[in-house]
């Protein structure tokens, strides 16, 4: 090739990047203006335009897809700040995605290695390649907001967030400790709760239903209702101070893995209800309740900063 | 590898020092119309070569904005388009002068203070 070839190689490489409307136009602009740079460079090396020095030049001027994208406004669908987060969502929700597909196909009768690689290969194609979607929806959400802070920058303004916050929500504290009390109310008496709720009658075989077993009432429910109780004074004191101090927020750290603790007791334990429907739905329940718990209380150790010097510190002389 | 680190840091910072000012240089010498290789000639001789690769598509880029105006002109040679700041590139060069001013003698002033 020539270094003229060349050149118009490049500059239709360049130009069919870009929108129908400018690509002429900038393609009749840049062969010219690469011509003239080609041009001064053969005369500065004292010898004639060859394909070597058009090569040069044209490797200088950078790829095609890196120009044409700068004759462009930047297009960024993922915020460079979200950057960490996104990658840390995509592999914290492969992982787990990954992870219970395999759990999911192991749990299947293996008697041979040739199971195991129909195991694997279900896997793959069953599992990993479809858990694609959680990167592309992931990729949405991010691009979603990141346009949302682009279009209503006011909106995106830095507030504490609601784990953060020392002042009391006196509101929400009223109603948690309403919610304590109806609670524990339910808890010594289900049934005395639906007399109550249903206006006396409720039928029989409903009352039959959430009747508890003796070895529950002995064994669990009263390190239960006392571990909610204790609710009540730390809520108390949070609404005296008006806010949540550092002891406030261990204690109720340490009461709510205190009550997880009891709630993994009755799932791992005997019935807890007499019926074995409602014992089944009401430790489905109480096992969603433990994940959640669990789950924002490693998350709030996860995120908790305690500022300290990263080293030894001297005195000013 | 303590010494290119130290010079891959130097080459980079170096190149973000540049970029904050290719588009006030570019404004600044577009106050006559110029096209695209006579401009990057007029810089370089005035001490800013700054990359074709760059240059040439900021043009565009600014034009897009509506900082410049350009129009194609034969006169001697091939086609040529030239750029030429409009109104708003006026404005926007004199704001940006302004504010070049005022950092460069902040920036005087905290290096002369060694």
């Amino acid at each position: 090739m020539t270094a003229n070839d060349l050149i118009e190689a490049y500059v239709a490489d360049v130009a069919r990047r870009l929108p129908r409307a400018q690509r002429n136009d900038v393609a009749f602009e840049l062969r010219a203006l690469l011509g003239e740079e080609l041009q001064a460079r053969a005369e500065g090396a004292g010898r004639d335009a060859d394909p070597a020095l058009a090569t040069a030049l044209l490797r200088d001027f950078g790829r095609p897809a890196e120009v044409a994208a700068r004759y462009r406004p930047a297009l960024t669908i993922v915020d460079p700040a979200d950057g960490r987060a996104f990658l840390r969502a995509t592999v914290i929700g492969l992982a787990i995605i990954w992870s219970l597909g395999l759990l999911v196909r192991l749990r299947q009768p293996i008697g041979s290695a040739t199971d195991f690689l129909v195991a694997l290969g279900a896997w793959w194609t069953g599992t990993v390649i479809p858990s694609l979607w959680w990167p592309g929806l992931l990729v949405v959400g991010f691009g979603v907001a990141a346009w949302t802070r682009r279009q209503w920058p006011r909106k995106a303004d830095w507030t504490p967030r609601a784990e953060d916050r020392v002042d009391a929500n006196r509101a929400a504290l009223a109603l948690g400790l309403a919610g304590i009390v109806c609670g524990v109310l339910v808890l010594l008496d289900p049934r005395w709760f639906l007399d109550l709720l249903l206006g006396g009658r409720a039928a029989p075989a409903m009352q039959e239903a959430f009747a508890y077993t003796d070895a529950f009432r002995r064994r669990q429910a009263p390190w239960l209702v006392g571990l909610i109780l204790l609710n009540v004074p730390l809520l108390i004191t949070v609404l005296a101070h008006g806010r949540w101090t550092v002891p406030l927020r261990r204690a109720h750290t340490a009461l709510s893995l205190a009550t997880c603790a009891v709630l993994t007791w009755i799932v791992l334990d005997g019935p807890m209800y007499a019926a074995p429907a409602t014992d089944r739905t009401a430790k489905g329940a109480i096992v969603v309740l433990i994940a959640l718990s669990v789950g924002s209380i490693v998350r709030q150790w996860i995120r908790s900063v305690r500022p300290s010097p990263g080293g030894p510190m001297r005195a000013a002389p | 590898m303590y010494r290119m680190g130290e010079t891959e840091a130097y080459a980079t910072l170096e190149h973000e020092l540049r970029r904050g000012v290719v588009v006030l240089a570019t404004l600044s010498q577009l106050r006559t119309p110029r096209y695209g290789y006579e401009l990057r000639q007029a810089l370089a001789e005035r001490g800013l070569p700054i990359e074709e690769g760059t240059l040439y598509p900021l043009l565009r880029r600014l034009e897009a904005q509506g900082l410049l105006q350009s129009e194609w002109r034969i006169e001697e040679g091939p086609p040529r388009r030239y750029y030429a700041l409009n109104a708003d590139g006026g404005t926007l060069l004199r704001k940006l002068t302004a504010s070049w001013r005022g950092l460069n003698d902040a920036m005087a002033r905290l290096l002369g203070e060694d």
